[in-house]
């Protein structure tokens, strides 16, 4: 077994970086507009992986955090004036606050009490969204202004593709460094026994705070930078069903990896262009894949991936 | 007024039931909670639906068919998907149903298309009563009835057939049963059948009342969960009880409250609950050895 050379790899990773950076300039918009996405899910990903994957805590209720980032952020900008620049990590900081309170009756559930308490919640935050019309536009939706930088107007796709980028590389570089602290190293302790994690000192409460508010920062940054690539959210799309799909990324693409996050956003972005034109046929797909991806690789693609390598 | 909406929340509740009381025997068999549970009633409801329309079955002929096709699929799903899960983190059954879920949801559409359906009632003629002065609706009596009747049979099964007893008895201790020579694979497999049929026979209550279509038990599941939660997962009665707790409730709050919000209120109720009484209601505390 050859372990892969340090300086071929790292000079994929600079070719890969490379390619990224200069994308917009060889891609049509469209590319530019599914990259951007998969970025926005990456950050979904590695959030939602940071309290799934790594501290073992189930959600079926992110997609909560993901509008409220985006709710958050469009109305801080549009009415309290914010540049969005502040907006969006202040949705974040909203969103991990939310976390922090949903945490409270994750202290004392597991599985599927956990699953169902995050289910309520979520549920009812779309529901409190769609209810409070006269500030977020209910079932009409919201109009999302163009985000403003200075005196530039950031309304072309690859000006929030840079800004998204950036974004996925400090989430990305941020979650790598947490993961190897002290605070990361607590977490993964939780995941594999809590009762042991008390006995060596850990307290178990905090860092499932912890947990939960991180995974709702991350996951409402992500929802703010949606709301300005898209321009229009409106609170149907923030769904239970969205909340199955972003474990799902994680779950094909690997529970508890960063690469894992950010293939599982691929996988997610990907599978609908592919099977453009035939609607359920990228459920089945995705149905399919959690299953597999459960009972033959519970790695994930990122597992897949490991093994490929080690092989050659 | 105040009687027609518990008659109402009643009946609703027992539908919660059906499907919580299938989640539960799940749950205490083999420790995973089935979020596969709607889809899987749906699909059967469709199968009987395809049965009755494309092939000119009674109604009763494709309801039994449908409900044996309920009893198939959860020997599949058991057998095929959650067998080879039993010992690994229950988080990875719960997604692999997430999963089951999503793609029953995509395969009816595939099949069967995405609108509505009108599914036809044996009951057309039937007509609503009066009972002590209240109305009751037909639909809502013939609900009640049945889901009695259900939860009762599964009890007596339960507690006095030989399957039933080795079922149970599986779901105590694994170890232990299989040592004495119980086939716990076929137990849970029976448990995966009995749940799948409840949902079967939820999904062919309600399908007349609301129109068929994939989107049908997605609601009905979370509340069942939700009922079952609420009832503390412990004895088919005490989830019986739960979940025609949370349909008076609903329907009460619906009316008095908020009609918008009454699916909310009743989260946030039990978001509460939880927080409260984490082992719902009834629930005693499942101690567990370190």
């Amino acid at each position: 077994m050859k372990a892969p050379g340090r300086t071929p790899r790292q000079a994929l990773a600079i070719a890969g970086c490379l390619a990224l950076l200069a994308a917009p300039a060889l891609l049509g918009g469209y590319f530019v507009y599914l990259l951007s996405l998969i970025g926005i899910f990456s950050l979904v990903a590695i959030g939602l992986n940071l309290l799934t994957g790594y501290s073992g805590q189930i959600s079926l209720g992110h997609s909560a955090f993901f509008a409220v980032g985006a709710y958050g952020s469009a109305l801080l900008v549009s009415r309290v004036g914010l540049p969005f620049w502040l907006a969006i990590p202040v949705a974040g900081g909203l969103a991990a606050l939310i976390g922090a309170v949903v945490a409270l009756p994750a202290l004392r559930l597991k599985n599927l009490y956990l699953a169902i308490a995050t289910l309520g919640a979520g549920i009812v935050t779309t529901r409190l969204i769609f209810e409070w019309r006269s500030v977020t536009g209910g079932g009409a939706g919201l109009e999302v202004p163009a985000p403003q930088l200075g005196p530039w107007t950031l309304a072309a796709g690859w000006q929030m593709y840079y800004l998204i980028l950036l974004g996925v590389a400090g989430g990305a570089w941020s979650a790598t460094n947490l993961v190897r602290s002290r605070t990361g190293r607590a977490l993964a302790m939780l995941r594999e026994s809590e009762v042991a994690a008390g006995c060596l000192g850990i307290p178990v409460a905090r860092y499932k705070v912890i947990a939960f508010g991180l995974s709702g920062f991350y996951v409402a940054i992500a929802g703010g930078l949606y709301a300005f690539l898209v321009h229009y959210i409106n609170p149907e799309s923030f769904n239970v069903n969205l909340s199955i799909m972003f474990l799902a990324m994680i779950v094909i693409g690997g529970l508890g990896t960063i690469a894992g996050s950010i293939l599982g956003a691929i996988f997610y972005v990907a599978i609908p262009e592919i099977f453009r034109g035939i609607k359920d046929a990228p459920g089945l797909v995705f149905g399919l894949s959690l299953v597999v991806a459960m009972v033959l690789m519970p790695q994930g693609l990122a597992g897949l991936w490991r093994r490929l390598l080690r092989r050659d | 007024m105040i009687a027609e909406l518990i008659i109402g929340g009643l009946a609703s509740g027992c539908l919660y039931a059906l499907i919580a009381i299938a989640v539960v025997l799940v749950l205490q068999a083999t420790d995973i909670p089935n979020f596969a549970q709607g889809e899987m009633a749906m699909f059967s409801t469709f199968f009987a639906f395809w049965l009755l329309r494309d092939h000119g079955l009674s109604w009763w002929l494709a309801g039994i068919l449908g409900l044996g096709f309920a009893a198939f699929l959860g020997v599949v799903v058991q057998q095929v998907i959650i067998r080879p899960l039993l010992g690994a983190p229950t988080l990875n059954a719960v997604i692999a149903t997430l999963g089951v879920n999503i793609a029953l949801h995509s395969l009816a559409g595939l099949l069967w298309g995405n609108e509505t359906n009108v599914f036809p009632s044996p009951l057309e003629g039937l007509r609503g009563f009066r009972l002590a002065g209240v109305n009751v609706a037909a639909e809502s009596a013939v609900t009640i009835v049945v889901s009695v009747a259900m939860i009762a049979g599964f009890t007596l099964v339960l507690r006095y057939t030989r399957a039933g007893i080795a079922l149970r008895a599986a779901s105590q201790n694994q170890t232990v049963a299989r040592l004495m020579g119980i086939p716990i694979h076929r137990a849970f497999a029976m448990a995966w059948a009995m749940g799948s049929v409840a949902g079967g026979v939820a999904g062919l209550l309600v399908a007349p009342v609301v129109f068929l279509d994939v989107n049908m038990m997605g609601p009905l599941l979370i509340k069942g969960f939700a009922g079952a939660v609420l009832g503390g997962l412990g004895s088919l009665g005490a989830v019986f009880v739960g979940s025609l707790l949370l349909g008076v409730t609903e329907n009460l709050m619906g009316a008095y409250v908020s009609g918008s919000f009454g699916e909310a209120l009743s989260f946030l109720l039990i978001i509460v609950v939880l927080i409260v009484a984490p082992q719902g209601i009834f629930g005693r505390v499942k101690k567990r050895k370190v």
